[in-house]
């Protein structure tokens, strides 16, 4: 049966429920219980961690004196070796999300108070609350890149020397998470570049490329193969899988790839130049053609080739010249004299990519994205609008349809079907809660239905909204690692709904051992103005240290909680210990608490005695030693026992303490009055003692006469010496 | 959030409680180095660290000592690196970095129980005070073996977060609720004068984090703790000290930051801006770091000066001694940053 302990080596079970998954990994617990084992209890602990407790029987038969051990608790970590799945290559690790997660707090935080003023300002004047939106988009742009920048920067490093045979150039690998995060900052955000959108979804697949299948064969993996193989080729324009790699790049418009690899054919080499001049032409002319087609789109990076168009008739105006230049050398004679028929036919097949021949460019291509991109770059250049995107994406899959779909390709049909619900249906499943949370902004940016859909209040989620219910998976997904549970406030407390009280159990789960620790989650209650969640904690805190030993740091945390029923406890307990050791004069280990205790009584509680009774010691020995006057020892004596703070039981012994000093003098310590009240307290204890609940102390029993005899005589002395 | 030209952060992977400069030699082949006390719970058991790190790639680390718990106290001399941790262990590790010769004092009964945040060198002796309510004078045996001599067992009455020699006869130590005390061993490895601290918002105590004290005015104090506070504490007026920064305090300027303030140095680097300052009677700059992401430098009378104000926590700071422009620190969010001052940034850049 799952969950419990089985018969042959007490290991757990865990029961997963789905069938077919495979065999549950196996865990075995090293808990040295003896079987039979009685109970088991699991729950988890921080991080991944899991407690296991198992228990023998409560009176199993005990084998006579021999200790055996009723029980254990064991931590299991699930984390390690765990998955054991090489999902991808390109996963990122726990310490890079990590940093991501850091990362991105102050962005997001950042934003929320930028949403909150606008909402503020949109109350005050009394404007229907529609933002500002020119304003809005500038910073959720902005926050969106400063996001992009967290998950890698594309960008190769700026010293490399290159190699001219690199056809691929190297980078940093790129991560789903950023190409998912680009996507949707294309599609939502940057409304600046609407208008070449096509442009920046090709932008897009030349960064991302690699990352659409690992199955099935892409530009990128035709490219990288080639690559491999390059060093060993004597003559590259005799190898088919050059021409299919310039078609490929060709046709998803890397052409600084395809001007590259066109150079490094045969013709180029100065020993071929002469017998080989038309070929080299034709291989020349093909290459100008690509260096300079035009392109509808603001400006090029650095390194990227063709001519940048902004506006449509600009564009329209250079891609006939150029579409001209192109059919005319597809017409020319020159054709005939090129000797080489692998050249001449690769070529006319670049041609024909370029004159926009939709079988060419289904032939060049091999992923449905790959070829989505090649109809805007050389059939439809003016598509806009995501109704014609995706009738057009549809037609795409119907002739590749062996790509099948992963992550990012889901993501992208999501989004061009106008589907908010799909795309936040494929960024939950395919990129974890830290997208969905931070996507989330990017899709109500400028989308009113996003935006309803997001925010309304459902009742099946328990009055919560879709935002917000992601919000507080991210925020759990935070809190169960030790080293991220503190950015996790930020999320819960935007909030409205339950971020608060989960912000509240999570505080008072956090650790409270460490004084630095409880400092931190003090620090993030001071934060969020909850002060009654840290006088819980610091009283924990407090009852913690007082347990294990540091009196002085528990007594600190008492203080700081205000907490004056905790304190006089305490106080009560310290009795005990003083009325024992009395006689005792080893003050000296009291001392560091009593300083701590400090010169203002009133946060003290029951503590306050203590530091009057030290100050009273430390003048009776003095006094005793004759170091000091004893009048000031009278005058400690006198407080404490007309103080109603001072407990009873602790009359007698302080009275008895100073019969010595009393009978020391011989003249009067004292004056009749106060002679009188300490006889008072005497008579006053002596009735108590025939009370049942009077507490003895360890004085001898002729204690109380020794008193009264002293402070009679006391009072005689004074009686005459009063003028 | 560009980091600005003199900033830089290095992720480093783990959490990062500490960081110091180690003393460099000329004759060192990877130039700067640093100390970084890290910590990794997501690895099981929990795994803590020294890492000796080289400051022009402080992601790989080129030593590293393993310790049996997280530290709470790191400090380096001439002649070795030394960590303490909260399990009451004190670890030496010799200035070669061969972490076989290095040497540690167990944590327990014999030593301390629980966290040893006091940790500092006082040329021969190192003293340790911890927050069992212990002070122990650690030292060096003929044998290359260290001795560890109970200088006072508080029995858990005071618990100490800090501690710094001011002599090789005296040091100060401070601690929860009870304000900064000042020991003198030729009185008997005594306490010889207390103060129970200044604080703001009206609590009647507060947390010492962090003591320092200037070689030249050994007789002074600076201390940092609870709700940003920051004051010196002058021995000759043991009763009037005068407060740097903090919440609520009158007569100072506003609070450079209302958190924990973890710890302070005084910087040797900022010039005071009273020109005689030597002769004066002010207290000279202090550097500190706090919970709420400042790194300031905060000066008597004057407003502070912001170095960094960072998104998450700065649990630790050191100014390099040999090139005080070069602070570094150690951020909550697993990095540690490198912050340069003054004109050799800009040029370098």
């Amino acid at each position: 049966m799952p969950g419990m302990p089985t018969d042959g080596g007490g290991a757990i079970v865990p029961f997963t429920g789905e069938p077919g998954q495979g065999a549950p990994p196996v865990r075995p617990i090293r808990h040295g219980v003896a079987p039979p084992i009685f109970r088991t209890y699991v729950s988890w602990s921080s991080g991944n961690l899991l407690q296991v407790a198992c228990l023998r029987p409560p009176n199993s038969e005990g084998g006579g004196g021999t200790v055996e051990v009723v029980g254990s608790v064991v931590e299991v970590n699930l984390g390690d070796g765990g998955s054991g799945g090489s999902e991808a290559e390109e996963k990122i690790d726990e310490a890079e999300m990590r940093r991501i997660e850091y990362g991105s707090v102050p962005a997001f935080a950042l934003l929320q108070s930028r949403k909150n003023s606008l909402a503020d300002a949109a109350t005050m004047s009394h404007v229907p609350s529609v933002p500002d939106h020119e304003e809005w988009w500038q910073y959720v742009l902005e926050y969106s890149k400063t996001i992009g920048n967290l998950l890698g920067n594309p960008d190769p490093p700026v010293f490399m020397i290159e190699d001219p045979m690199t056809i691929l150039k190297f980078r940093e690998k790129p991560t789903s998470l950023r190409a998912a995060w680009e996507l949707l900052e294309i599609f939502y955000v940057d409304k600046h570049l609407q208008g070449w959108l096509p442009e920046r979804l090709v932008d897009w697949l030349a960064d991302f490329d690699s990352l659409l299948s690992t199955m099935v064969s892409t530009v990128y993996s035709k490219l990288s193969n080639f690559q491999k193989k390059l060093i060993n080729l004597q003559i590259v324009e005799d190898d088919p899988d050059y021409w299919n790699g310039l078609s490929a790049a060709l046709s998803v418009g890397w052409l600084d790839i395809v001007v590259n690899m066109l150079r490094f054919h045969g013709s180029y080499q100065l020993d071929q130049m002469d017998n080989r001049e038309t070929e080299n032409g034709l291989v020349e002319a093909v290459a100008v053609l690509v260096s300079t087609m035009p392109r509808l789109r603001p400006n090029l990076p650095t390194g990227k080739l063709g001519q940048c168009c902004k506006t449509r008739p600009d564009f329209i105006k250079a891609w006939e010249k150029w579409r001209g230049q192109v059919t005319k050398l597809e017409c020319s004679a020159f054709w005939i004299q090129c000797g080489h028929q692998k050249t001449r036919d690769g070529l006319k097949n670049l041609l024909h990519i370029m004159m926009g021949n939709v079988n060419k460019l289904t032939d060049a291509t091999s992923h449905w994205l790959e070829l989505f991109a090649s109809h805007f770059l050389y059939i439809k250049p003016f598509t806009v609008g995501f109704e014609g995107m995706h009738h057009l994406a549809q037609k795409c899959i119907q002739l590749k349809p062996s790509s099948g779909t992963n992550g990012l390709t889901g993501l992208i049909l999501g989004v061009l079907s106008e589907n908010t619900e799909v795309v936040l249906a494929e960024c939950t499943k395919n990129f974890g809660p830290w997208l969905v949370t931070h996507a989330m902004e990017l899709l109500t940016a400028d989308n009113d239905y996003a935006d309803v859909m997001l925010h309304e209040e459902r009742p099946n989620l328990g009055g919560i909204s879709i935002e917000e219910l992601h919000r507080l998976v991210y925020a759990q997904v935070l809190c169960s690692h030790s080293l991220t549970w503190q950015i996790a406030p930020t999320y819960l407390s935007s909030c409205l709904n339950q971020g608060l009280g989960l912000l509240e159990i999570l505080l008072l789960k956090q650790p409270i051992q460490d004084n630095c620790l409880v400092l931190k989650t003090l620090e993030i209650c001071r934060l969020y103005e909850l002060e009654n969640v840290s006088t819980i904690i610091m009283k924990i805190a407090g009852i913690y240290h007082w347990k294990h030993g540091r009196k002085g740091t528990g007594v600190y945390w008492f203080q700081q909680a205000h907490d004056k029923v905790c304190l006089d406890r305490i106080a009560q307990q310290l009795f005990e210990h003083i009325g024992k050791s009395v006689t005792d004069d080893s003050f000296k280990q009291w001392e560091g608490l009593l300083e701590l205790l400090g010169s203002d009584i009133g946060s003290a509680g029951g503590l306050e005695f203590l530091h009057r009774y030290r100050d009273f010691k430390k003048s009776l020995q003095q006094a005793l030693d004759r170091r000091c006057g004893a009048r000031q020892t009278v005058d400690f004596l006198i407080q404490l026992m007309k103080n109603p703070s001072t407990p009873q039981r602790f009359w007698l012994p302080l009275l008895h303490d100073s019969v010595e000093l009393l009978n020391s003098k011989l003249s009067p310590l004292m004056n009749v009055a106060e002679t009188t009240l300490l006889l008072n307290k005497l008579q006053e204890l002596s009735m108590a003692k025939l009370r049942p609940d009077f507490s003895s102390n360890h004085l001898p029993s002729h204690a109380i006469s020794s008193v009264r005899l002293a402070l009679a005589s006391n009072l005689a002395r004074a009686i005459l010496g009063d003028p | 959030m560009a980091d600005s030209p003199s900033f830089r952060r290095h992720p480093l992977a783990s959490s990062v409680d500490l960081v110091r400069w180690l003393p460099s030699s000329s004759t060192s082949p990877s130039g700067r180095l640093l100390a970084a006390a890290v910590h990794d719970p997501t690895s099981a058991p929990a795994d803590s660290s020294i890492h000796l790190l080289p400051l022009s790639d402080p992601g790989s680390p080129l030593a590293s000592l393993p310790l049996p718990s997280r530290a709470t106290a790191l400090r380096c001399s001439p002649a070795a690196l030394a960590a303490a941790t909260s399990s009451g262990s004190l670890h030496f590790l010799p200035s070669s970095f061969d972490s076989d010769a290095a040497v540690s004092v167990p944590g327990g009964a014999g030593f301390h129980v629980g966290p040893v945040r006091g940790l500092d060198c006082g040329g021969e002796e190192w003293v340790t005070a911890g927050e069992d309510g212990r002070v122990h004078v650690v030292g060096g045996a003929a044998d290359g073996r260290v001795v560890a001599r109970r200088v006072w067992d508080g029995k858990g009455m005071s618990g100490y977060e800090a501690a710094r020699w001011a002599s090789p006869v005296e040091f100060a130590t401070g601690g929860a609720g009870c304000g900064v005390q000042w020991w003198d061993r030729r009185k008997g490895d005594a306490v010889v004068a207390q103060y129970n601290g200044i604080w703001g918002r009206g609590i009647v105590t507060g947390m010492v984090h962090s003591i320092d004290i200037h070689p030249s005015r050994k007789h002074i104090c600076v201390v940092g703790g609870s709700s940003g506070t920051i004051f010196a504490w002058d021995l000759r007026w043991p009763q009037q000290p005068i407060p740097l920064s903090g919440v609520g305090l009158n007569g100072t300027a506003e609070p450079v930051c209302e958190s924990e303030v973890w710890e302070v140095l005084f910087d040797t680097y900022t010039q005071s801006s009273d020109i005689i300052s030597s002769a004066s009677a002010r207290i000279l700059p202090v550097m500190m770091c706090s919970e709420d992401g400042i790194l300031a430098v905060v000066e008597q009378d004057e407003r502070p000066l912001e170095l960094l104000a960072e998104a998450c926590a700065i649990n630790s700071f050191d100014i390099d001694p040999q090139n005080p422009s070069d602070v570094v620190c150690a951020l909550e969010w697993e990095s540690i940053g490198v912050l340069t001052r003054g004109r050799d940034a800009m040029a370098e850049e």
